[in-house]
């Protein structure tokens, strides 16, 4: 098997209108009762739009672009959770993504048993994480709490919890939607030290951000987003300015 | 196909644990708690004979069993059926974040079930072996194999239901109505003698249902072997039932994700 590695070449995603137009039967049976009346066109949403790329083993991109631009639907078409309409892509490697990290907790569950239950979603067997579970456990760092069911957490300390253990186990890409900002001040510090870490193990690291100084200091290279199509793709320094310049900002 | 399989097996401990967790938050809390899997079908197995075995003529220690099986079969093939309707929506958060095979979030209900209708199968066996001990024998041995069987049957047909649900979000409703209908061309709590008598001797014959119930029922309430043809029966229906949902998840499982 050859190095981790990623090739996009003309990679075309489309959100099927059907999944919001026709949503049951009656709609479906009234839509062709009607059909000779003129009626509003829905059409399938082109998400990405004939996009080129090719990231090497250590190289750690940054994606820029307004809401909407494709940044967070590449990284969701990169991690395999959206089928490409056209073209090809080539994706080798382990993928790790961080998106939406605040999912699968058992609320009559304690932090503990929550720890394996999400280790298993991810993939993990029970024994992998045992091995693992008293480092997240230190990280988490919420006391006798751990053995408490999550139901009794407040919401700061859910985060903590959720975020210490899916940043416990890397990939060989990272994926990373905005670098996750969580709980108190002193946390914020140690999560980004453990996220460097994680960013440092990858042999691929993508990073959708807003935030132009980490960009800049965590990522070499950097792609712009607009309308779906890649219009930038460059150092990180000269992406920012190009994009700055696009929006009418001074750079 | 076995790669597919073999994908499910890789995150085996994920699906159990659901299914566990499914199990435990169904019965947390309650006093009697798995006791209701076997109080639940034995209660209504009661009512129904006392007034099933009043109108039709049966002696009710005969009759009861009979219904009970009826009861455990039919309560395991609807609750999987209309929960793999629900299944793919209900998973929705995992769907969005993880890439697994899909039919794990229907294998979840299949599983649970199957748990259920084991711990159910207690107060068929305790009510046979008090009242008919004349039945038991080595044809006992071929009623465990209703487990393979229905789960070979019951996955397959829940990940149809989740495709069709994911779409049409009206299958739950339809579902209610299209299983009353299998319900009653069915000798669920109808006798089969009911049925051949009636002249209707093919709602048995051509009815999966019939025999996949046979392989319980020709065992322990007749103290008899399931025939060759009942097996064939049961095969040929997971068989086909895989097949379409194999087919049907080679078409949309990628763009399941668009609809939820």
């Amino acid at each position: 098997m050859s190095k981790t590695g990623i090739r996009l070449e003309d990679v075309h995603l489309h959100y099927s209108s059907i999944a919001f137009k026709e949503r049951s039967v009656k709609s479906l049976l009234g839509s062709l009762l009607r059909s000779n009346r003129p009626r509003m066109r829905v059409e399938d949403i082109h998400a990405l739009k004939g996009v080129s790329a090719s990231i090497e083993q250590g190289e750690r991109v940054g994606l820029i672009g307004h809401n909407g631009a494709g940044k967070s639907t590449f990284l969701k078409m990169v991690a395999g959770l959206y089928p490409i309409s056209a073209g090809n892509s080539e994706i080798r490697g382990t993928v790790r993504a961080l998106f939406d990290i605040s999912l699968g907790f058992e609320p009559d569950a304690t932090g503990r048993e929550n720890i394996l239950y999400r280790g298993l979603l991810l993939g993990f067997t029970p024994r992998q994480m045992r091995s693992i579970e008293e480092e997240i456990v230190d990280f988490a760092d919420l006391g006798d709490f751990i053995d408490y069911p999550i139901k009794t957490y407040s919401a700061g300390m859910q985060v903590r919890l959720a975020f210490a253990i899916s940043t416990s186990v890397g990939g060989d890409i990272l994926l990373l939607d905005e670098v996750i900002g969580a709980g108190d001040a002193s946390f914020i510090a140690k999560a980004k030290r453990r996220i460097m870490k994680l960013v440092d193990e990858a042999e691929i690291m993508m990073l959708a951000s807003h935030d132009f100084s980490t960009l800049k200091s965590i990522c070499t290279r950097s792609l712009v987003f607009d309308h779906g199509r890649i219009v930038f793709d460059g150092p990180t320094d000269e992406a920012t300015d190009y994009y700055l310049e696009t929006i009418g900002l001074p750079a | 196909m076995n790669q597919y399989l073999s994908d499910v097996w890789k995150v085996r401990y994920f699906w159990w644990h659901l299914s566990m967790s499914d199990l435990r938050s169904r019965f947390r809390r309650s006093y009697f708690g798995m006791l209701w899997a076997v109080m639940q079908p034995l209660g209504l197995t009661v009512l129904i004979s006392l007034v099933f075995s009043r109108l039709f003529n049966q002696p009710i220690a005969e009759y009861a069993p009979y219904i009970l099986s009826g009861i455990i079969v039919w309560e395991y093939i609807t609750a999987t059926t209309v929960g793999g309707a629900l299944a793919f929506v209900q998973a929705d958060a995992y769907i969005k974040q993880t890439r697994h095979p899909l039919a794990i979030y229907t294998l979840r209900n299949v599983v649970t079930g199957l748990i259920v209708m084991s711990v159910a199968s207690l107060a068929l066996v305790a009510w046979v072996v008090l009242f008919f001990p004349g039945n038991i024998g080595w044809s006992w041995l071929a009623a465990p194999t209703i487990f393979p069987l229905i789960a070979m049957i019951a996955w397959p047909l829940a990940t149809i239901m989740a495709y069709i649900g994911v779409r049409f979000r009206d299958l739950p409703n339809a579902l209610a109505l299209i299983l009353q209908a299998a319900w009653f061309v069915s000798p669920v709590y109808f006798m089969d003698t009911m049925f051949r008598n009636g002249g209707l001797g093919f709602l048995l014959d051509y009815n999966p249902i019939y025999h996949l119930l046979q392989i319980v029922r020709a065992p322990v309430l007749q103290g008899e072997w399931p025939t060759a043809t009942n097996y064939a029966w049961c095969l040929a229906t997971a068989a086909a039932l895989a097949m379409v949902a194999a087919l049907l998840g080679k078409r949309s499982e990628k763009n399941v994700i668009f609809y939820l």
